[in-house]
């Protein structure tokens, strides 16, 4: 072969043989250095890195009532056919609803007791063949009993065995003002009339369970308790003596004025549990084109009947532009739905039915001069009961993790989730660095200005957990005492009076005992506020992770509040600034028994009725780690 | 006291002479003229003597009430058209006239006017509920059915069938969904069809369907005499025509609605072709555009008339009259195919076997030896 020929095909060869046949030791420790430059990379940009998920996750959470993030409702149960009948429901049942009325409205004149109530409406029901019984309950809590008497009756499935039900009820108390609002008249009242329209049709293949509960929640709870063979300590309920199938789907009225414009949607289940979004989007369907009534979330009407109110604050040119309409409105959606899910109340009697794994949800008629009716109400009842009466399954084609931003406009869980997830993916860096931060030290003794940094090395420190574990613990104990103090009665009673302050000064004062005992640390050991901040942060980190997928709004709550005070929670040297950042992180952590009174007292009753774990919650798990992270700052170095 | 002999050898010598005319069947005009009989209104080029249909709805559940009133649609009209009850296998995967929803027991309407009620009067279903599955379908298409199985439920089809077969239900590309827990595939189907080929099963096959992708279910079928349409095209949906508010579900779906429209047009002795009926399909109306397959079809579709595969229009077979002894002698060959290869229908072995010269040898021979017995009788007198 000619040496000067290009030696192409051999050499190419060789050169991949060589590529492949590398020397072990070569490889490996190309891959090791190749690892220890990524982790340098990694370590320069985790701060970066850190910073950018803070940054991204809250600015998702602004993001949320964004129209482009959304999605256009819609109905993926092809059983459910919605619109496909033309409601019957007409003027003469109107008359009959009227009729009613006016005896219920005697009854309300006369000051009638729950037993006569709950008497007059069962015997009505039964007036009109079908099932119909009382059923007395009685509520102890803590500072008060509650007693009231139930009104229901079943209406049999003609052609079909009743292995399923639905239930329509209506309270006795409307959820205006949560509960202390007016009464739910005319929702009974048209309740009676459906009960009589509706027993006079054949094609019922479910059990139609009418439901008159007494009070708000406290009524309906005993009901269902009774129905499911629930067992609740403080509730003792008379047993329901005519049974029916398995209940799927369950609709709740409210209507207590005269007339109305819209029907607004309440879905919020005790701890944050929401219906199937299938049964929403078809009530929404069918109230808009079978009945002419539009739809709203909640009692909010939209902004061509309710001028918004923007804050001063926001600049002129945001309030101008069209599209911050849209997002002003999707935005006190979110915020009223973060409202009740977080703090796992139930936005109306339907809310305690899911628990139950019934898909319910109650269409609230909002107050205005017209146009709309019992007639209105009527049409859509039946329509939606229609829609339900022709499901073969439970609902479980469409969502269960939704946050519905508007009447027909959601959010998937792809589009909400990442918010306090990215908050508490940033948290378990900042957690993790800091641990790191603790354990190694960087030596600069050595250092001299010849041989550079070459000469300083890391060194080491043992890192005590059990310390930092037992004061973690001890918090979360503390924690617990005080949700027993808040939750005795004692406590309720006087909350509006002095007793706050001295809960709060002694709740936020006791941990500090452990300043007391800790000891001088060794120059070779970790600072234990390090420890302790990194172990708080690496703990409450996978909490809102975890959370986001039970109760996200419950998680983003966390995320806003936890995520940058406990990561940025830092040791400073003059002891005033101590003190006044653990003073910060106390009134972070118990602030609310001093001025959330009111809001107190709502979640433990929340709890006591409906087991809301929302009060629990914040005593043994968000005020402790709040509580850590002031410990961290005060934790000498 | 001659005259009785002569009469007796005169008969004798006559048994040949009729042997050999039977032979040879019926003059030779006659066949011609006996089609023209049968075809003097137009007539059909097809060969078939008997007609069959199977009508499948594959979707059970409520809201698929338009499913069970197509298919019933379907048997309406092809009994209308002189297929009798005992040449239809109608499947129907649910029963919506009993169901609890229907404000109209024991009716299926496919209109909202609610004229007609589909579910009126003698219906006959083969396989209901559960029983439409896809093995009971291949089944009865291919059928290898086992021995229990009552007539009613067979498609007890020949060489000379003309087999109606139309499908409908929730489909895909090159599926069908049978029930919610089951498919049958475009292939399944194919080679269901060429069993039915192999076997002689039919003469001519209208294979009709009317579900979403619809054409992708023939577009498999490879075994000839096949005719295929299809409701939509791939990629589209095959929509529902009408809702009736009273029932509160769709009622009839958009093909079969039109197709049957313009089967209200056709009567027994209608001299509509399948072309005619191809070119009513309007796809502005069915909102799909229904796919035709013709080209396993041997014949052109202006010559295939509609009652061809619909109507039960009685065509005659000329057939060769054999005497007994052949008779005998392909029973026992049939016996014998029967034990050897049970699935296999014994009418294939019939087609096969080619006994004809051999019998008019024997007949022959036969005359000959009674001639001359009787030569002998009449001397020995």
């Amino acid at each position: 072969m000619d040496p000067t020929d290009p030696p192409a095909p051999k050499s190419l060869l060789a050169r991949l043989k060589a590529r492949f046949n590398k020397p072990k030791s070569d490889t490996t420790r190309s891959r090791l250095r190749r690892v220890l430059i990524i982790e340098e990379r990694l370590s320069k940009w985790l701060p970066y890195i850190k910073f950018l998920l803070f940054t991204v996750g809250f600015l998702w959470v602004l993001a949320l009532p964004l129209a482009e993030l959304g999605k256009e409702t819609y109905i993926d149960e092809n059983a459910l056919s919605p619109g496909h009948i033309r409601p019957q429901f007409a003027w003469a049942d109107v008359h009959s609803a009227d009729r009613w009325l006016d005896q219920l409205e005697k009854l309300r004149d006369s000051n009638a007791t729950s037993e006569k109530r709950a008497e007059f409406i069962s015997d009505e029901f039964r007036k009109l063949g079908l099932l119909g019984a009382t059923q007395k309950y009685t509520l102890t809590l803590v500072n008060e009993t509650r007693s009231g008497v139930n009104a229901y009756a079943v209406s049999p499935s003609p052609r079909i065995s009743g292995t399923e039900a639905m239930v329509i009820s209506a309270s006795w108390i409307g959820r205006k003002g949560e509960g202390n609002g007016d009464l739910n008249l005319r929702g009974v009242a048209i309740l009676l009339a459906l009960a009589k329209y509706l027993k006079g049709s054949s094609s019922w293949a479910k059990d139609l369970v009418f439901v008159v509960s007494d009070g708000y929640l406290d009524g309906m709870q005993a009901w269902l308790n009774a129905y499911h063979g629930t067992e609740q300590k403080n509730l003792k309920v008379e047993s329901l003596p005519h049974p029916s199938g398995v209940i799927w789907n369950a609709l709740s009225i409210d209507y207590a004025c005269h007339s109305f414009s819209h029907l607004g949607i309440f879905h919020e289940g005790v701890n944050g549990r929401l219906p199937n979004q299938d049964l929403i989007n078809s009530f929404e369907r069918l109230s808009r084109w079978t009945g002419g009534v539009p739809v709203v979330m909640y009692d909010h009407l939209g902004s061509q009947l309710e001028p918004p109110v923007y804050p001063s604050w926001i600049p002129k040119f945001i309030r101008q532009n069209k599209r911050f309409e849209s997002y002003w409105q999707h935005g006190r959606n979110t915020v009223r739905h973060i409202g009740y899910q977080a703090r796992g109340r139930p936005s109306g009697i339907h809310g305690l039915f899911h628990r139950h794994r019934i898909d319910a949800f109650t269409m609230y008629a909002i107050c205005a001069q017209g146009p709309h009716g019992f007639y209105a109400m009527g049409r859509v009842v039946e329509a939606t009961l229609t829609a339900m009466n022709n499901l073969l399954e439970r609902l479980h084609a469409s969502f269960f993790f939704y946050l519905l931003t508007g009447p027909y406009t959601f959010l998937k869980i792809s589009s909400y989730l990442p918010s306090p997830v990215l908050i508490s993916v940033a948290m378990m860096i900042q957690g993790l660095t800091t641990w790191s931060q603790a354990g190694w030290v960087l030596d600069v003794s050595g250092k001299t200005a010849i041989t550079g940094p070459a000469a300083s090395k890391w060194i080491t420190r043992r890192r005590d957990v059990l310390p930092v574990a037992m004061t973690m613990f001890f918090t979360h104990v503390w924690g617990l005492a005080l949700f027993a103090i808040v939750s005795t009665s004692w406590y309720i009673k006087n909350i509006q009076q002095a007793v706050s302050l001295p809960v709060f000064v002694l709740f936020a004062s006791l941990p500090l005992s452990i300043l007391a005992i800790t000891r001088k640390q060794s120059p070779g050991e970790a600072p234990v506020g390090l420890v302790l901040k990194a172990l708080n942060v690496c703990f409450a980190s996978p909490i809102i992770s975890i959370t986001s997928v039970l109760n996200f709004s419950l998680a983003l709550s966390f995320a806003m509040l936890l995520g940058i005070p406990l990561s940025i929670s830092a040791w400073s040297r003059r002891l005033p600034v101590r003190i006044a950042s653990y003073s910060i992180y106390a009134l972070l952590a118990l602030g609310w028994v001093l001025f959330l009174p009111e809001e107190t007292k709502t979640a433990l009753w929340h709890w006591e009725i409906a087991s809301a774990w929302f009060a629990p919650v914040v005593c043994v798990v968000y005020a402790p780690l709040v509580l850590q992270a002031g410990i961290a700052t005060l934790l000498t170095r | 006291m001659l005259l009785f002999p002569f009469l007796h050898l005169l008969a004798l010598l006559f048994v040949p002479l009729t042997a050999f005319a039977a032979g040879h069947g019926f003059a030779p005009g006659q066949e011609e003229k006996v089609k023209r009989f049968f075809n003097k209104n137009g007539g059909s080029t097809s060969k078939h003597t008997n007609n069959w249909a199977v009508l499948v709805c594959t979707s059970r559940y409520w809201f698929n009430y338009r499913h069970m009133s197509n298919a019933l649609g379907m048997y309406r009209t092809v009994k209308r058209l002189g297929i009798p009850d005992s040449n239809i296998i109608l499947m129907l995967a649910d029963d919506v006239s009993c169901n609890a929803r229907n404000k109209f027991p024991g009716s299926v309407f496919a209109n909202p006017d609610r004229a007609l009620d589909l579910y009126g009067e003698n219906i006959e279903v083969d396989y209901r509920g559960y029983e439409v599955t896809v093995e009971n379908f291949i089944r009865v298409l291919t059928g290898r059915m086992d021995p229990s199985v009552p007539r009613s439920k067979r498609l007890l089809t020949d060489e000379h069938s003309n087999v109606f077969v139309f499908m409908t239900g929730h489909g895909g590309n090159e599926f069908l969904k049978f029930q919610d827990n089951e498919e049958i595939s475009a292939h399944d189907l194919a080679d269901a069809f060429e069993q039915m080929y192999q076997k002689k099963r039919y003469n001519e096959l209208f294979f009709m369907t009317d579900t979403c992708q619809a054409v992708t279910l023939h577009s498999k079928i490879y075994s000839p005499n096949i005719l295929a349409v299809g409701s939509a095209q791939l990629g589209q949906n095959s929509y529902s025509h009408s809702n009736d508010d009273d029932i509160g579900v769709a009622v009839i779906d958009g093909f079969t609605h039109h197709t049957l429209q313009f089967m209200e047009g056709v009567n027994k002795t209608s001299q509509h072709s399948m072309k005619d009926f191809f070119e009513s399909m309007d796809p502005e109306k069915i909102k799909s555009n229904p796919g035709v397959r013709s080209d396993l079809f041997g014949r052109p579709l202006e010559d295939a008339l509609i009652t061809d595969f619909f109507g039960g229009v009685a065509q005659v077979e000329v057939v060769e009259r054999v005497g007994g002894e052949y008779d005998e002698e392909v029973e026992v060959v049939e016996k014998k195919a029967r034990k050897e290869t049970p699935g296999v229908s014994a009418r294939e072995v019939e087609v096969v076997d080619d006994h004809g010269s051999d019998g008019w040898k024997k007949v022959r021979m036969w005359g000959v030896v009674g001639v001359l017995v009787s030569l002998c009788c009449w001397s020995t007198l």
